[in-house]
């Protein structure tokens, strides 16, 4: 339900003015960042596929647990999305940024907990470029002082920081967004425990490290 | 019995949840009036306001065409129904005819209008048996929008003047 909620909010907006719902639906780029994310996770050890989803539990628990894994997939693609700006040289930027650093990351040494936090820290950060940084250089949002720097980087940059105005709302929606992503991560269990029928021992055996160990033990 | 209830119900409310979403992203409703218009069409108990659609009409046969269409866009907030979409066609065409010339934004969105009317009623042609009116169907009004956008070297001739509007 976490998942799909971010998923939900990920791509709405507020329209500046009228106050019109905006769904904006994830562009392809962010179906690449949330792959590159998912890998980042299996890597990490935040999800061990293979502990998810095996032959050995019902049939409903592993469509189940994939449903969970493809929710964490579109949330992903939804938090990538609530965070880039829509159009313009800037949505080019933060998607380079978003892919370097998570290719990068695809050959650190990561604990489930660091990566949380290193997750934390840049959903953060893009936020707080998008939301508070350049909505606040948006000339219909800012003063005088704002309008100003907004006149020179528009000089500046040729136009590229063209961006759609958006109702302070949108922040907030957005800011709920990533904390419910982050949170939601912390719930997800790195290898849930066994679902079988008539469990006893023999389940027990199948956890090989243990209990399961999700990101809010780690 | 529980290994089966709970994943089972976890999975249907998810694929529930899931398909509300895509729904919600599929029709992009503006505000939560249309959430609940978009509902009452999925639910197949959707109506137009019947007040606003006669006010619409008492508007269009004062030829005040905007404001008609102004007015069935609140009696039919949906765009589902035949008839209103016909109508709104109608009013794009009237107001975009001149003996001169026509209006080709307005002959344009009057054709997406008879579209959509023809889309609403798919089992049966449609037909608006209003004695005010000269066309009575959809194919003869989006005939009518189509030739009204068309270029040709008969529009050159004078006697085009004379055509009546329908």
């Amino acid at each position: 339900m976490v998942l799909l909620t971010v998923a939900l909010l990920g791509g709405l907006r507020v329209a500046a003015g009228h106050r019109a719902f905006l769904f904006v639906p994830p562009p392809l780029i962010t179906l690449v960042l949330a792959g590159l994310l998912m890998s980042l996770f299996v890597r990490g050890g935040l999800v061990r596929p293979a502990r998810w989803v095996h032959g050995d539990q019902p049939l409903l628990v592993n469509v189940s647990r994939l449903l969970t894994l493809v929710a964490l997939f579109a949330s992903s693609a939804q938090a990538f999305n609530s965070v880039l700006p829509e159009q313009g040289l800037l949505h080019w930027l933060f998607c380079f940024f978003f892919l370097w650093t998570l290719w990068n990351n695809q050959f650190s040494p990561f604990d489930p907990a660091r990566l949380l936090r290193s997750l934390a820290v840049l959903f953060g950060t893009a936020f707080v470029l998008k939301h508070l940084l350049l909505a606040g250089l948006h000339p219909a949002e800012a003063g005088w002082m704002g309008r100003v720097a907004a006149a020179l980087l528009q000089g500046v940059s040729l136009g590229a920081l063209d961006a759609p105005a958006f109702a302070p709302a949108t922040g907030y929606i957005s800011f709920f967004t990533v904390a419910l992503y982050v949170g939601g991560l912390m719930l997800v269990p790195a290898a849930p425990p066994p679902a079988l029928a008539g469990a006893g021992d023999d389940a027990a055996s199948l956890v090989e490290g243990g209990p399961p160990q999700g990101l809010l033990r780690g | 019995m529980r290994e089966t209830v709970f994943p089972g119900l976890g999975i249907l409310t998810t694929l529930l949840y899931g398909a509300v979403i895509a729904w919600l992203y599929a029709t992009a409703p503006r505000s939560l009036e249309e959430v609940a218009t978009g509902v009452r069409v999925a639910a197949g108990s959707y109506q137009i306001d019947q007040a606003r659609f006669d006010a619409a009409l008492r508007l269009f046969r004062a030829e005040q065409f905007r404001a008609a269409r102004d007015e069935w866009g609140r009696a039919d907030p949906a765009q589902r129904d035949a008839r209103t979409q016909f109508y709104v066609a109608y009013a794009f065409y009237r107001e975009g005819w001149g003996r001169v010339y026509k209006d080709d934004a307005l002959y344009r969105q009057g054709l997406d209008a008879v579209n959509r009317a023809i889309a609403a009623s798919p089992s049966a042609p449609l037909t608006v048996a209003d004695p005010l009116l000269q066309m009575h169907t959809a194919a003869e009004l989006k005939a009518e929008l189509e030739k009204g956008g068309e270029r040709q070297w008969g529009d050159l001739n004078p006697l085009k003047m004379l055509e009546p509007r329908k």
